[in-house]
């Protein structure tokens, strides 16, 4: 066995690249999941913008 | 051991040699190592080797914004309330990022990547979108510390910004993640002189004791800039940054379920490190408070050095700029990597600290350029820094709603996470942690959009 493969069976078979490079399959999310990640999509939106409000009015004061 | 998903796909190469590269290489030698001295029963430097991924996500997320926010709590409300606040935000930090640890060990992959497998690219690119947006501003205000540090000792900041740039670069020549990571454990020790700094303070045992076992006194009381204080203090010690760092750090380390015990102790060591620290800035800046000093006006972290050197001595004035210098650098290592890792799992480019120039230069190139684009930014003129600087945490603190969330769904995905996904009790946690973060953005809405409901000065 060569000091390179030897050395590789530190690693859990999972851990080599060319294993990670391999996608892992899709999963479906529920239809509540899906509304919940979207409520909060819409809570960054609302949120972000006012702080952007808030940045600028500290800006001008 | 691997979960079902997982271990479907590792198990893929049975029955041939899988083909190897020299980031394997690289990550077997620091296996080796770790899995001898686990069999040489050497618990305190099995600990060392493994320490790092959380010991830097803790450490890193005390930085330059984040000392200036706990400097800015210290002046404007001193030693109480939020003294055991900032207690509760790193046992909050805690929480997620433990989470991290088991994905990235039972998964070997990064965040990004999962976000991106399991849920689609919808998704993933509206968790990479808050990730570069959180990211660059933070990236920004780390050289803001820096400039700041720099300028108290009478450094131009263009030569103070262009020696931390050579340094942050030349950390990515080392091209392996162990070296990497020692170098940046190096560098994050010296967020601990904000410790000797709050001692030129003087700060009573008996009223530090007094505030964190009844969470008072609040002088001012609740108006809008307690509650951006709140979202500043929050977003100074949780934020997706950590999340999506300490879980590709976790995989580029190649630890695995069995480093866990430690993997979570080391990132214990670190948020108690960080708490001090932190605690240490707020109890430094304190006397800004008991002199009434003003530190709305100010502009970034050498101001709060200045103030400081009548009331801490030259000495302790010095040592609060270095740690804010320090904490520039160090952040700025951690979130260019942090970037850097998820470019390469979403464009699914090769993305290690163990790799050479031509096969990282994707990886690479991430991290220098938004290097090089904070650092121009931060060289422009008449920027708005202390306005700039508080309110990244507070930016920090919203974009970790939908972050946490994603890291519940994984770290829940029994399919890739197998007998290591969270138990009710660690679902409740994080839950409610979800749940605060998400009430207190909400309330740091409705203040900002209704300056006077709470009364007091905005």
């Amino acid at each position: 066995m060569s000091r390179e493969a030897e050395l590789i069976g530190a690693l859990e078979p999972a851990q080599l690249t060319a294993a990670t490079e391999r996608a892992l399959p899709r999963r479906k999310l529920g239809r509540g999941m899906t509304a919940l990640l979207i409520a909060l999509r819409l809570y960054i939106f609302i949120a972000v913008a006012i702080v952007g409000y808030a940045f600028v009015e500290a800006l001008t004061r | 051991m691997a979960s079902d998903a997982v271990s479907d796909l590792s198990t893929a190469f049975a029955g041939k040699a899988p083909p190897l590269s020299e980031e394997d290489v690289a990550r077997a030698q620091d296996r080796r190592r770790i899995l001898e001295t686990r069999s040489a029963r050497r618990p305190l430097r099995l600990l060392w080797l493994l320490a790092g991924p959380g010991v830097l996500a803790m450490l890193g997320e005390n930085d330059g914004p984040s000392m200036v926010s706990y400097a800015t709590t210290g002046a404007t409300y001193g030693i109480g309330f939020f003294i055991p606040f900032i207690l509760l935000t790193f046992v909050m930090a805690f929480a997620v990022q433990e989470m991290t640890i088991r994905l990235g060990a039972a998964t070997h992959r990064g965040h990004a990547e999962l976000i991106f497998e399991r849920f689609g690219p919808f998704w993933g690119y509206f968790a990479m979108g808050d990730l570069v947006f959180g990211n660059v501003l933070t990236l920004i205000t780390e050289f803001i510390a820096i400039r700041a540090g720099g300028l108290y000792f009478g450094v131009p900041a263009s030569l103070s910004v262009g020696l931390a740039l050579l340094l942050i670069l030349s950390s990515l020549a080392f091209r392996r993640y162990a070296t990497w990571e020692r170098a940046a454990m190096a560098l994050a020790a010296f967020n601990l002189l904000f410790i000797p700094a709050a001692l030129y303070a003087h700060p009573s045992g008996a009223a530090l004791a007094k505030a964190i076992a009844t969470w008072s006194p609040l002088q001012g009381g609740v108006n809008a800039a307690f509650v951006t204080l709140v979202m500043s203090n929050i977003g100074a010690t949780v934020t997706p940054w950590m999340i999506f760092f300490q879980q590709s750090a976790v995989v580029d380390k190649g630890l695995t379920m069995a480093d866990a015990p430690q993997a979570r102790l080391e990132t214990a060591i670190g948020a108690v490190l960080a708490a001090i620290a932190g605690i240490a800035a707020v109890a430094a800046a304190s006397p800004l408070f008991a002199s009434k000093v003003d530190v709305s006006n100010f502009s970034n972290g050498a101001d709060f050095a200045t103030a400081l050197r009548p009331l801490l001595g030259t000495t302790g004035a010095t040592l609060f700029a270095l740690g804010m210098i320090e904490a520039g650098v160090v952040a700025a290592m951690t979130i260019s990597t942090s970037s850097a890792y998820a470019f390469g799992e979403t464009l699914r480019r090769k993305h290690s600290l163990n790799l050479d120039f031509a096969q990282g230069r994707w990886f690479y190139g991430a991290a220098i350029l938004s290097t090089l684009i904070a650092a121009g930014i931060v060289l422009i003129p008449g920027a708005p820094l202390l306005a700039l600087t508080l309110t990244v945490n507070v930016i920090a603190t919203l974009l970790m709603a939908p972050a946490l969330l994603l890291l519940l769904l994984l770290v829940n995905d029994r399919e890739i996470m197998g007998a290591h996904a969270n138990t009710w009790r660690a679902n409740l946690v994080a839950g409610t942690i979800v749940g605060a973060l998400v009430l207190a953005g909400a309330a740091y809405g409705v203040v900002t959009v209704f300056p006077n409901l709470l009364g007091g000065p905005p």
